[in-house]
């Protein structure tokens, strides 16, 4: 671990001509590069996959281009693809988004202390690029800082969302690159739903998980004759409350 | 340029994506404290990704057949479960797209000599 969880006494307050400044954002920095380091094969190939998948399953290569640019979430981009080739209506691809996404929010919560102090258009750049990666390198690093929101803390931020930012959008790229010379004959659109299923299955870690899940499985199923997709809420509806009712069950049965 | 109304539909759906990403990740950077999100609400909110990525899965892997009241059962789900099984004893997403993939292509196969 690093000694950056104890800040010097002076980087509460930016100073201008603190001698000792650059010094500090470069090892904050580099501390942040090799923080995120060991996540970069990772989203390397996922970003590849995704990359792939976005232009078999139908878009176009500028709008693949466009969606991983812009959007930048892999998991909410692999969501909207099904549901882009059904046509369903944009408001539930907004709101399918927005749910795989919920957990940016609550990142976010645990994140903002740390920007605190600056203004406003960079609080909103800081919290775009943040990532799952980042959230999860940081968070054990300066979860317990005694003071949050230094500038070796969001120097080490920068660096890890910078690296983020490039590794995915360029393997991105290689992947949509790779997708318009690949055969559809391969049917690497299947790809696209084994990378979906990637992300869920490991969020199955406990019971009623498991029970929301399987609950948000069988309505999801059933529900398919429901037209435009809809039976997508119906079963985040029936998932959700599966899950806090499976949750209440195990506590009374433990207390 | 002549758009087409399926350009303007991927065009807005990329664009309403894009709001998805800033308003769930810079919101509570942005408003801080202003927004209010109780225990209970993050704790229901652990269930929604789960739920959601499921039901996008599901009727994917197990299709009805249109018009009729039977499923369609093909090389997706087959490939499907390996690639679950896989992932179970490798916990490796890499090796689960892969071996996911061959498996769906062994099987197209197989089922093309029936």
């Amino acid at each position: 671990m690093s000694d950056l969880n104890v800040p010097p006494p002076s980087s509460s307050k930016p100073e201008r001509f603190d001698p000792t400044l650059k010094a500090r954002r470069q090892a904050a920095l580099k501390e942040g590069f090799l923080g995120i380091r060991p996540a970069i094969i990772p989203t390397a190939t996922w970003g590849l996959v995704t990359g792939i998948a976005l232009v078999k399953s139908g878009l176009s290569e500028q709008a693949a281009i466009m969606m991983t640019l812009m959007v930048y979430a892999g998991s909410a981009q692999l969501s909207s693809l099904p549901l882009i080739a059904a046509g369903a209506p944009l408001w539930l691809i907004f709101a399918a988004g927005f749910i795989v996404n919920v957990r940016f929010l609550i990142f976010g919560a645990a994140l903002q202390p740390y920007f605190q102090s600056l203004p406003w258009y960079k609080r909103l750049a800081y919290g775009y690029f943040t990532t799952d990666m980042s959230f999860v390198v940081f968070m054990p690093r300066f979860g317990h800082a005694a003071v949050r929101g230094t500038q070796e803390q969001r120097w080490f931020f920068l660096a890890m969302i910078v690296i983020g930012w490039l590794t995915w959008q360029l393997s991105s790229l290689l992947g949509i690159f790779l997708g318009t010379i690949v055969p559809t004959a391969w049917s690497l659109d299947y790809a696209a739903i084994l990378a979906l299923l990637g992300i869920a299955i490991p969020l199955a870690n406990s019971r009623p998980m498991l029970v929301a899940i399987i609950a948000s499985g069988c309505t999801a199923w059933v529900a398919q004759p429901l037209p435009l997709r809809l039976g997508l809420l119906v079963a985040v509806v029936v998932g959700m409350s599966a899950g806090i009712w499976a949750e209440h069950r195990l506590n009374k049965g433990r207390a | 340029m002549n758009l087409s109304e399926q350009d303007l539909y991927i065009a807005g759906a990329i664009g309403l994506l894009t709001l998805c990403s800033i308003v769930t990740r810079a919101s509570f950077n942005v408003f801080g404290h202003r927004i209010p999100l109780s225990d209970r609400v993050r704790r229901a909110l652990l269930y929604a990704p789960a739920a959601a990525l499921t039901a996008i899965i599901v009727p994917s892997l197990l299709p009805w057949v249109p018009g009729s009241n039977a499923a369609l059962i093909d090389e997706k789900l087959f490939a499907a479960i390996i690639a679950i099984v896989l992932f179970q004893r490798t916990r490796s997403t890499i090796i689960m797209i892969v071996g996911g993939m061959i498996s769906f292509w062994v099987i197209q196969a197989l089922f093309s000599f029936w």
